[in-house]
């Protein structure tokens, strides 16, 4: 019916414009006309210098002008997945946490102190495959606060009691994540997919953080901050003499050291039939939904089509997963999927939160939508042109902010992606065909291999996912080790 | 990200917390101003509508952003929810404009779209890139204009039960997310306008009728409760013209009655204590403030800082790193149009009662009642915003959002200036007046605890239970 009534006010539409009677045509404003869209803009990539420097680290620099604000990174290839031992994890970000604690000329108060009246803050954080340490401030304050964060880098000295006070806050962290069904669900869908071999199947355990010496987290400092595996990406109100200079200057003691880790993981565990993992969580209100498998790296060729294939299936609101269970069938609040990449072969996950009452009929609507993307329901067109315009025209927000663009930047360099991966972003979705998405999707979305984690109400969701007979139901704890029956 | 769309008022509430109040209490301590600029133009439409526009060509994207003067505080009780619910009709098509095609104008471009809903206001926008400003201004329009054309009960029925699965997701399905609307219950009397939740009962949700929704619409949806802002890379003259063509033909509404709403007021003090499904016991004190318009806002924001957020925050180090009672401690004067409360959440180690962290917390407090703030402690509570302003100013939305948030409730989209000047004009004396005037008054003292585990409240024998009634659990619509 409404194409019906479209298609009238098209053809009125038309003969107004026939009669060129301008005046007519806006009072009588035809809404039924979707405006046209302007020209396409013509897209900016920034551009940036690269420069190695004696230490090993490679500075990249950004200039941009538009307002008094400069981001300084410090990104680190390898995380703690390379860096730590399965029985300390997490060591890593213990070890960026103590980096606020104090230095061998100012307390951890000072360095408070010194940084608030800066108005800024030096955060640093320790990933799974790569850390960082930065701040963005003003113009006027980068050099001062370059000064606190290589004071920080260079000469914490860590002090036992705030290794303690930290322990204790980290525990305190780790038991209310038993209490998120959406945490708890990422855990033990991670765990069953890689198992507790693979780091990608690790987590900080109270044991491991129990384990963590002060002894681990100086040696940890020595071996992860160093220069040959770092790149240094400034971005904003500088000039690249400028910026040079100033980490010449600021990080002058930073001596050579180090190289880039090599990324291998132990094999993958034997991949088993589908199978319906229910983690119990009385009374829940949402049953929390992981479905998938493990997924390829992110230097796959296959790259671009999973990512227009992954926009039709769920990257978007009105992707298909979140048309049909939110949007048709009013089960969620949204529902989405994603690849997981990475140096090794991250998830790939469809899932979200869902009322408890619908648990069945919704995983119903998953199955149905990851089938039906795998071949039984086409790829339109349609759906084709819209994910890779999304996709293409979406480019420019990444370069929307200063720190926006210091992660574009440093993302290719720590990925190993082409300088001029962005002017040939367009060309390279343009290029994907039908045929190569129905292809990646059989690949990587192997139905017969899906682990379906839910993390809900057993007493009530148990009988009807029993009835569906989709795959068989093991029960697991919130370690996501077996619970018996 | 899905997920994350149409968020409302809780997190919304959040994000007012962490983000706008520092934006909109811009400062710096040495010579103001240089920096503390958004260029913008506004003007008003004959039907009443307010536009302002503000240029930056840095990246080829455009916000457009509008907000209606209305949230849930303009609700009635047995009817709450609908401005929020509402936020959700918004986006299920209008007159002449099928669903799905807004999406595909937006996020089928490369942009984005959302929507929020405080107790005060409900926004909706789109980021785009700018070749689609035209056809943004015109989904915008028609929503305005028509979008009754194409409600009916089943659309309703559809984003009721996407609301349901919200408020599962955001406050039931949460640990601690109860919190909020206990306190909004507890701060206020019956059928205050602040006394409910944005996202309303599940009963009311249930009982909103296809009509009760229309005529909530005509009433608040019209031109003259409305602000447009266009922000990013346009040309004005271009801009002006298509609003002009998708604007100015929408009828003017009806004058919008806004009640004199008091502030909260606690005649005696209150102990509550709610049982979770949680592992880690927490505490939470609530004195009733005042709202974002009173010129104590500035002073009690200011005291925020002062307390908590930094690792020399007094009651962060006397909590947190001196004595190890707790983990973490957030202390914020959380101010609405009309209302606020000033709240202290504590988050306790395992070995530490809730009962000796509130009187940690008082001890803390006394002192600072009767100290005031130094100069050091105010100058840095001071010195990030002129950073947090400027980065405001990398997002187009993030500027829409500010200048319109002036002209809503200030009646100047420039008020960010003002609120700037105010803020940096605090005085030590100010934040210990109002630290005295409103730190001393009758509380609200929440200890929420593992079920079955009352005693571990703070003064668990003088703490009243309270039970919070969710709607159907099980079963299909509720």
């Amino acid at each position: 019916m409404k194409q019906q009534k479209r298609l009238l006010a098209l053809t009125a539409a038309l003969i107004i414009s026939l009669a060129n009677i301008a005046a007519v045509a806006q009072q009588t404003l035809d809404r039924t006309k979707i405006p046209p869209a302007g020209p396409t803009p013509v897209l900016r990539v920034p551009t940036w210098t690269k420069t190695q420097l004696p230490n090993g680290a490679m500075l990249i620099v950004s200039e941009r002008h538009n307002l008094p604000l400069v981001s300084f990174n410090i990104t680190f290839i390898g995380g703690s997945n390379q860096f730590e031992q399965t029985a300390k994890r997490g060591l890593a970000a213990m070890t960026a946490s103590m980096l606020t604690e104090g230095t061998t000329t100012r307390s951890g108060d000072q360095l408070s102190d010194a940084l608030q009246l800066l108005g800024t803050n030096v955060g640093a954080n320790v990933g799974g495959e790569e850390g960082s340490i930065g701040f963005v401030s003003t113009t006027k304050n980068f050099d001062a606060t370059l000064t606190i964060l290589a004071d920080m880098m260079l000469n914490s000295t860590f002090p036992a009691e705030a290794l303690e006070r930290l322990r204790g806050r980290t525990l305190v962290n780790l038991t209310q994540a038993k209490d998120q069904p959406t945490i708890v669900g990422a855990q033990v869908f991670a765990k069953i997919l890689y198992g507790g071999a693979h780091p990608y199947g690790q987590r900080t355990t109270e044991a491991s953080v129990k384990a963590i010496t002060r002894d681990d987290v100086v040696a940890f400092q020595k071996a992860y901050f160093q220069p040959g595996r770092a790149i240094i990406t400034i971005v904003g109100d500088v000039t690249p003499a400028k910026a040079k200079a100033a980490v010449e200057k600021g990080l002058a003691t930073w001596t050579k050291a180090g190289d880039k880790p090599s990324f291998e993981y132990p094999k993958l565990p034997e991949l088993q039939p589908a199978k319906i993992y229910l983690v119990d969580k009385p009374g829940a209100a949402q049953s929390v939904f992981n479905i998938g498998l493990p997924g390829p790296p992110r230097n796959t060729p296959d790259y671009f089509a999973l990512q227009v294939l992954n926009t039709i299936l769920g990257g978007q609101f009105q992707s298909r997963l979140n048309a049909n269970i939110r949007e048709q069938k009013g089960y969620s609040y949204g529902v989405n999927s994603n690849f997981g990449y990475g140096k090794g072969p991250g998830a790939f996950r469809a899932g979200g939160s869902i009322f408890s009452g619908k648990t069945d009929a919704a995983l119903v609507e998953f199955m149905k939508e990851l089938k039906g993307i795998a071949g039984e329901k086409p790829i339109t067109d349609d759906e084709i042109k819209t994910a890779k315009e999304s996709l293409i025209q979406g480019l420019p927000q990444r370069f929307a902010s200063v720190s926006a663009i210091s992660n574009a930047i440093t993302s290719l360099v720590v990925q190993g992606l082409p300088d001029d991966y962005y002017q040939t972003f367009a060309k390279n979705v343009s290029a994907v065909t039908k045929e190569d998405l129905l292809r990646v999707a059989k690949r990587y979305i192997d139905l017969e291999h899906l682990a379906i984690v839910i993390v809900g109400d057993r007493a009530s969701v148990e009988g009807p996912l029993k009835a569906l007979g989709i795959a068989p139901i093991t029960y697991i704890d919130i370690e996501g080790n077996p619970a018996g029956n | 990200m899905s997920n994350k769309r149409r968020v409302l008022s809780a997190l919304a509430l959040v994000l007012t917390i962490s983000l706008f109040q520092p934006l909109l209490g811009q400062k710096k301590n040495t010579a103001t101003s240089d920096s503390i600029k958004i260029p913008f133009e506004t003007y008003k439409l004959p039907n009443g509508l307010t536009v302002i526009l503000s240029e930056d060509h840095t990246t080829p994207t455009v916000a457009v952003d509008v907000w209606y003067h209305v949230g849930s505080k303009n609700e009635t009780l047995g009817r709450t929810g609908f401005a929020h619910l509402f936020e959700h009709v918004m986006f299920t098509g209008s007159g002449h404009v099928p669903y799905g095609l807004h999406d595909k104008l937006t996020e089928g471009v490369g942009g984005g779209n959302n929507g929020s809903t405080t107790n005060d206001r409900t926004n909706y926008f789109e980021i785009i890139p700018s070749n689609y400003l035209e056809s943004a201004l015109w989904i915008e329009s028609d929503r305005m204009g028509f979008l009754l054309d194409t409600l009916d009960t089943a659309k309703l029925n559809a984003q009721r039960d996407v609301v349901k699965n919200e408020r599962r997701q955001s406050y039931d399905n949460q640990p601690y997310g109860r919190v909020s609307e206990i306190f909004s219950a507890a701060m206020y009397p019956k059928g205050h306008p602040y006394s409910w939740p944005v996202i309303g009962s599940m009963t009311d949700l249930s009982a909103a009728s296809e009509e009760d929704v229309k005529a909530f619409f005509r009433l608040y949806y019209a031109p003259n409760n409305a602000t447009l802002a266009v922000v990013g890379d346009f040309d004005p003259a271009q801009a002006k013209a298509w609003i002009q063509k998708y604007f100015s033909d929408l009828p003017q509404g009806k004058p919008v009655q806004r009640p004199t709403v008091p502030l909260g007021k606690l005649e005696a003090s209150k102990r509550l204590v709610y049982e979770d499904r949680v592992q880690v016991p927490r505490l939470y004190i609530q004195w009733p403030t005042v709202g974002f318009k009173h010129n104590d806002d500035y002073p009690l924001s200011m005291m925020s800082s002062v307390l908590s957020g930094s690792r020399t925050a007094r009651l962060t180090k006397a909590l947190v790193y001196d004595s190890q009672m707790a983990s973490q401690v957030f202390a914020f004067q959380n101010s609405s149009e009309d209302v606020g409360v000033y709240q202290v959440v504590v988050v306790p180690r395992p070995e530490h009662t809730l009962t000796e962290i509130e009187a940690a917390v008082d001890q803390v407090i006394q002192k600072f009642i009767s100290e005031g703030p130094t100069a050091e402690e105010l100058q840095k509570a001071k010195s990030g915003l002129e950073l947090n302003f400027l980065r405001g100013l990398e997002s187009n939305l993030g500027k829409a959002n500010q200048l319109i948030s002036g002209a809503v409730f200030d009646g100047d989209p420039g008020h960010f200036r003002t609120d700037y000047q105010k803020t940096l004009a605090v005085t030590a004396a100010d934040v210990k007046r109002v630290a005295n005037q409103y730190l001393t008054r009758s509380r609200i003292v929440l200890s929420v605890v593992p079920k079955g585990k009352r005693d571990q409240a703070s003064k668990a024998s003088e703490s009243e239970a309270v039970t919070v009634v969710v709607g159907n659990r099980r079963g299909g619509r509720s």
